[in-house]
């Protein structure tokens, strides 16, 4: 019996792909090196794209954590060894800058109605359309709805109201700290400062220029109100980075946080979670009383390298069957997809929310990386109590400028 | 030893190195006296991104733009720079001024003690991101060294003194901290000491309080230390246990019949029959030991402990200068030459002196 099993199930994995091939439209012949960053959305991308391998088409795949690194050192090759490259609005701009990524544009005309290319997917600089994006992703208010019920506490839409809640909850019992924050130093507390000041109506750049303007009023004002964020957090606030802040969530000790929206389906995970259906999300609070609010849109998508040595209109085919209809369909909650046939779940709310209420684009600028990493470099020192806010922003803008100058963004 | 012969055996040696360490050490040092970047000018740039369902947004920004040649391809830039990027890397200037700066008097205008002269030199010279990491980097060697090397033997001489059948599975056992990957290593000694997790929580339980372990550079730094400890003791261990099996057994034996206490023939038989073992472990760490990276990586990066290494990477991951972070590179290894110059003029002394 046993045996027999085992029979069938070779036949059916031998059979599978070649069935699947044929049925697969991509029309052509050749080899389409795919490298993506590795979560839970790309791993059903990039298993669909593998799918599609058979005689004459050869499609392999690459998830790492490390994708963003390798894919700058790649582009930037005389020939990139990848077809297709994956990134988000924080990678796609020194890629444009550089010139290592090229125009799509006759691609997504000759495919618009066969793949049912939609306007919102698009992502134009210029008239060039530069990538094909296919998820959204921010931060936004996270809570524990019993625990708001049972202290009578409207949704704080401001983060004036967030410390004024998060004192009332200071004596819950049942947690350990009203509140909790991606502020790991580093890459986290620079988005968090990126949010906030955005939020505060902060300007990073002097207009029309590369050279900075972080270390400004905004600026302090900002990182004052980090700081007395913080001071409801866990004292180890400085190390936690989204993973921490989510399990402090799924594990009770928390009552909110502004958390990434594809965090939120695992508050429902019962595998993971003491809290499942505990959690409700809202749009991210305002830092300022009627402003947007303070939390940055982001997109994932696929470009295709300047130097790529495939072919372009074969590595386009693979990247719009990876992210055709029938994917999102299958893979609803996986991610908040950019597809009109996805369906809303509550856990997109929070996302949708604080798109709907003019929450601003992380910027999407080349030397805005530079920013972001000096930033967390340095922002630190003010929140560990080392130096004063202004010394620790004067200390950013000067290695932002040593770096941008280096890259002759600035002169 | 005829020269033709020294040569045949020495030759295959010598163009490995030379193919596999000096060229690419100086291809590096080549990079490093360069700079290397894509021409920018601020153009002004209308994009478009995505919203959420179906909705668009658009923004005009002045952005910097590639500049391009006729064939349509962006210009380059490749310049000589000389020592700029040694210069940006280490700092001297702002070391030069942090060692330099009036210190009489503290912020209230009251004189200042020594200790808050001290304090305040030692904030302003570890302010400075290489300075800074370079302290961190020998603070980790100085106190995992003398340890793995106590530890490793301490261990050696128990396993040593087992009985026969005991000792595969304990060695076996005792290494397996050294075969983790360090990244995986250090998340784990993270993934222990978080909020809740089983250390704070076992600490608690035995009314230890509520420790938080990551919220300073004491803990974090001493986190870091014992993760060095554990990881590499096996290490030390192994080769102590290897050097235990060639001590002269008459020589031992000799020294009981003439009273000599266990202490006694450890003192003056065992340790100094292994000490160019021990030398060699101290060599082999302390190289080891300036490239740490991992658990930095890991423990929140440069606010509590920062390290050569990771310096290096941020330059050429953040930064993406890949030729500043060769200079950082070139530092790092003049920094293990100095390290180990003592150690290395102790062999060449002995090596010379010997045979």
């Amino acid at each position: 019996m046993k045996g027999i099993l085992a029979m069938t199930l070779a036949a059916v994995l031998f059979l599978a792909p070649a069935m699947v091939g044929a049925a697969s439209g991509v029309q052509g012949s050749g080899e389409v090196n795919v490298i993506t960053n590795s979560f839970p959305s790309l791993e059903v991308i990039c298993a669909e794209m593998d799918k599609l391998n058979r005689d004459g088409l050869k499609v392999e795949t690459k998830l790492s954590r490390e994708a963003e690194q390798e894919i700058k050192q790649a582009t930037a090759a005389a020939k990139c060894p990848y077809d297709l490259v994956q990134g988000a609005n924080s990678s796609i701009a020194p890629l444009q800058a550089g010139g290592h990524i090229q125009p799509m544009n006759d691609l997504v005309e000759k495919y618009r109605d066969k793949y049912n290319i939609e306007e919102g997917m698009l992502i134009r600089f210029g008239d060039d359309i530069m990538a094909i994006a296919f998820q959204v992703n921010a931060q936004h208010l996270f809570y524990r709805k019993d625990l708001f019920d049972k202290h009578n506490l409207a949704v704080p839409t401001t983060w004036d109201e967030v410390l004024a809640v998060a004192e009332k909850l200071k004596g819950e019992e049942s947690i350990q700290f009203p509140l909790g924050g991606t502020f790991k130093s580093g890459w986290n507390i620079a988005q968090e400062f990126v949010n906030m000041y955005l939020g505060m109506g902060g300007e990073f750049f002097k207009p029309g220029t590369a050279e900075p303007a972080f270390n400004s009023e905004a600026g302090v004002k900002t990182l004052e109100m980090m700081k007395k964020l913080m001071a409801y957090m866990s004292p180890n606030a400085l190390s936690l980075d989204t993973t921490a802040v989510m399990q402090q969530f799924q594990q009770g000790q928390i009552a909110m946080a502004n958390l990434w929206a594809s965090r939120a389906a695992k508050m429902d995970d019962a595998a993971e979670s003491k809290v499942v259906g505990l959690i409700e999300f809202a749009v991210a609070p305002s830092a300022v009383k009627g402003g947007p609010p303070a939390t940055t849109l982001w997109w994932d998508g696929f470009f295709l390298p300047t130097t790529m040595d495939g072919d372009r209109d074969l590595a386009f085919q693979v990247m719009m069957e990876g992210l055709k209809e029938e994917v999102v369909k299958a893979n609803n909650d996986e991610a908040i997809w950019l597809r009109s046939v996805y369906q809303p779940s509550r856990f997109s709310k929070g996302a949708a929310a604080s798109a709907m209420a003019g929450a601003p684009s992380y910027p999407m600028k080349p030397q805005f990386t530079m920013v972001h990493a000096a930033i967390g470099a340095n922002i630190g020192d003010f929140m560990a109590g080392k130096e004063s806010a202004e010394k620790s922003l004067a200390d950013a803008e000067a290695a932002y400028i040593t770096a941008a100058k280096e890259k002759g963004y600035i002169q | 030893m005829k020269k033709k012969t020294f040569f045949a055996f020495v030759g295959p040696s010598v163009l490995v190195m030379l193919s596999l360490i000096a060229v690419p050490l100086l291809g590096v040092f080549y990079l490093s006296l360069h700079t290397s970047h894509v021409k920018t000018e601020i153009v002004e740039v209308k994009s478009v991104v995505p919203l959420f369902g179906g909705l668009t947004k658009t923004t005009v920004q002045k952005v910097p733009q590639p500049v391009l040649d006729e064939k349509g391809q962006p210009v380059k830039v490749w310049e000589f720079v000389g020592g700029r990027n040694f210069d940006t890397v280490a700092d001297p200037g702002g070391l030069a001024k942090a060692l330099s700066k009036d210190r009489s008097q503290t912020a209230d205008g009251q004189p200042a003690r020594l200790g808050q002269k001290l304090h305040g030199l030692y904030r302003d010279v570890t302010d400075i991101d290489f300075w800074g990491a370079l302290e961190f980097t020998l603070m980790y060697a100085f106190f995992t060294t003398p340890c793995i090397l106590v530890i490793g033997f301490v261990l050696a001489i128990a396993v040593n003194s087992l009985v026969q059948w005991a000792r595969g599975p304990i060695i076996f056992a005792s290494l397996l901290p050294h075969i983790i990957t360090p990244v995986v290593g250090s998340l784990s000694i993270y993934w222990l000491f978080l909020d809740n997790a089983v250390v704070a929580a076992l600490l608690e339980q035995l009314g230890a309080g509520k420790i938080y372990f990551l919220k300073d550079a004491v803990t974090i730094r001493a986190l870091i230390i014992l993760y060095g400890i554990w990881h590499v003791t096996p290490f030390a261990f192994v080769i102590l246990y290897a050097g235990l099996q060639t001590v002269p057994k008459d020589a031992l034996q000799a020294a009981e019949v003439d009273g000599a206490s266990r202490w006694q023939r450890i003192r003056y038989i065992v340790i100094p029959h292994l000490g160019a073992l021990f030398s060699f472990i101290t060599l082999i760490h302390l190289m080891d030991a300036y490239r740490i990276f991992e658990p930095v990586l890991v423990f929140g990066s440069n606010l509590f402990a920062n390290s050569l290494q990771y310096l290096t990477y941020y330059i050429l991951h953040f930064e993406d200068n890949y030729a500043k972070a060769g200079a950082s590179a070139i530092l790092t290894v003049i920094g293990i030459i100095i390290l180990l110059s003592p150690f290395l003029y102790r062999t060449f002394r002995d090596q010379k002196g010997g045979h």
